[in-house]
């Protein structure tokens, strides 16, 4: 009945010509808008796949057949996203359901911050874009999977790798699994409802914020630090930032840019764009602790400016 | 309450996704080739919402029939396990108090939004984002100019907005032009902001994703006195010749002259893809 309640008024609504806004807050709405519906698809399989890890598939299946070295491990883990093409947002429940199925926290960071990347539509979608052009696409998937697995490496030095969760998703982590429903729909259906609550506040507010600066924040100031071998890495990791758009399309998104920026900072963009941005940073939010992701966008942040550079200055 | 949060989220956007793909209004928001994904991720969204509710409404009718008071569902308990008969804000330690009134006040944001989803009607980007974003400032269709060498009459009066943008990008050459006439040329009206009198961009947005990352791209016209005839943002129809361009303050070296100019109702497609 609500749904069809908020149809029918969605249906009503729409008849009113337009909305009485100014137009930057008009945009505004549209931009939030189109990141939420862009964003759906992605989440809901996200979750849907974190519900087929944790409920359905074996007891440590998963964890069984990794390799027992840590490095191996986590290597194999990175590419996890060749078989899972799900884009950034969408990896976030399934990360979750990683570290609920006992995966470790360093071993979650790997597989999300190297999922969105080492995919098989972002590996097309790039190619698509750039060939091999200036080793972009070589640049981003080597890229891409040597930040996961320094990042993991880092992390997995931690005394306490609990403690980089936050406290409530910990929490969550602890509680004991005979308290959960008996039956497997009962369980998904429980999960469904978990990962909702969590994720879609976040979403949406990582959305609206997304929107806000993009109205608010110069195009063309951004473009002007395009021919700086420093700058423009810089400037590409600012709009990398503040676009937030989905790993699967964003070589097509800058591949406009790619004449008046020089390569590295492209590579720059396409890999540090589907791990830190305003959308993630708020998603991410909901699993990892704050004082976590400072470092991990700092670390980050370093790595693919200094990756962007060497490829400026070798390209 | 605070678990169902995220249904009443889901549910909402879920549902305007449908009515948007429904009424052909889910293009103003993403590109073409997702639309079929988008709409069968929120049939099962819905799916999913619509059996979380019925099991929570069987649960609590069993429940009332059989639990011993005291007893948690578990669907129905806060998403960090904690046990509501012991969770009295009272007793909470100050940050997880502050980090629950966080939760509740990006909730209500989310809250508020959605409904603004609800029941703002549904609009493309506006004039505002073209002159922030720079008009053509990636107009770089490369394969237009050649394309145009070889193209018949039939085949430039189908020129969109991206074709002409990419061709003035990279030429100036008038000869170029001399058989080539704009006809019918469609997008929305945007001011030249050197010469906003006498010169307007008619306007398209380039999406490959969704509005995220809407490229604005236009083609200039000299129209004196425009302004008191097309509103910023109104859909225009020009056709024309392309001459250079009579505007001293504009930077635009060659625009469109305009045999006609006619308003036009919104396209049902507003953007390029």
């Amino acid at each position: 009945m609500g749904i069809l309640a908020i149809i029918g008024l969605r249906a009503v609504t729409a008849e009113g010509g337009d909305a009485p806004l100014p137009d930057a807050a008009q945009d505004l709405i549209t931009l939030a808008t189109s990141v939420i519906i862009e964003s759906l698809p992605f989440i809901v399989l996200g979750i849907a796949l974190s519900i087929l890890v944790q409920v359905w598939i074996p007891e440590d299946w998963l964890l069984r057949i990794l390799p027992r070295n840590p490095w191996g491990r986590r290597a194999v883990i990175s590419l996890f996203g060749m078989f899972l093409p799900v884009c950034e947002c969408g990896n976030v429940p399934l990360a979750r359901g990683l570290v609920r199925k006992g995966f470790t926290v360093p071993e979650s960071m790997v597989f999300l911050l190297a999922a969105p990347i080492l995919n098989p539509v972002t590996i097309l979608t790039t190619h698509a874009a750039f060939g091999f052009d200036d080793g972009i696409l070589v640049a981003r998937l080597l890229g891409g999977f040597l930040i996961a697995n320094v990042l993991g490496w880092l992390f997995s030095q931690h005394p306490e790798p609990e403690s980089l969760l936050t406290e409530r998703f910990a929490a969550e982590c602890r509680v004991d699994d005979a308290a959960a429903p008996r039956t497997r729909a009962a369980q998904t259906l429980d999960l469904f409802v978990r990962e909702t609550s969590i994720l879609m506040p976040a979403l949406v507010i990582g959305a609206v914020v997304a929107g806000a600066i993009q109205v608010a924040v110069p195009r063309d100031v951004l473009v002007a630090l395009g021919s700086d071998p420093l700058f423009s890495v810089l400037a590409m990791m600012v709009l990398a930032f503040v676009i937030s758009v989905c790993s699967n399309v964003d070589a097509f998104f800058i591949l406009p840019f790619a004449s008046t920026f020089l390569p590295g900072s492209i590579v720059t963009f396409l890999v540090f764009g589907p791990i830190i941005d305003i959308k993630m940073l708020a998603l991410m939010r909901t699993t990892y602790s704050t004082r976590t992701l400072v470092q991990l966008t700092a670390v980050v942040g370093l790595l693919s400016a200094a990756l962007g550079l060497v490829v400026n200055y070798v390209a | 309450m605070q678990a169902w949060r995220g249904i009443a989220l889901i549910g909402a956007i879920s549902a305007v996704a449908l009515w948007l793909a429904a009424s052909g209004q889910l293009v103003l928001y993403i590109h073409p080739r997702y639309v079929l994904f988008t709409v069968a991720m929120a049939v099962i969204a819905l799916v999913l919402v619509v059996a979380a509710i019925a099991a929570r409404a069987v649960g609590q009718r069993r429940d009332a029939v059989r639990r011993p008071s005291g007893t948690v569902d578990l669907l129905a308990a806060p998403v960090d396990g904690r046990d509501h008969a012991h969770d009295h804000h009272d007793h909470e330690p100050l940050p997880r108090r502050r980090e629950r009134a966080l939760g509740l006040t990006a909730a209500g944001i989310a809250g508020l939004f959605v409904i603004g989803m609800v029941v703002l009607p549904p609009a493309t980007l506006s004039t505002a984002t073209a002159e922030q974003r720079e008009i053509n400032a990636t107009a770089a269709d490369v394969q237009a100019l050649d394309e145009a060498q070889s193209a018949d009459a039939a085949a430039v009066a189908r020129f969109t907005v991206r074709e002409w943008a990419g061709i003035l990008r990279q030429t100036t050459d008038l000869g170029f032009f001399a058989d080539k006439p704009v006809t019918g040329l469609l997008g929305f009206v945007s001011p030249d902001g050197d010469d906003p009198e006498n010169v307007f961009y008619v306007s398209r947005f380039s999406i490959t994703c969704c509005a995220v990352d809407a490229q604005p791209l236009g083609v200039p016209v000299h129209l004196p006195g425009w302004q008191e005839r097309f509103p910023i943002d109104s859909w225009v129809e020009v056709s024309g010749d392309f001459v250079a361009n009579p505007s001293a303050q504009s930077r635009q070296p060659i625009v469109i002259e305009p045999t006609g100019v006619e308003a036009v109702e919104q396209p049902r497609e507003p953007y390029l893809f």
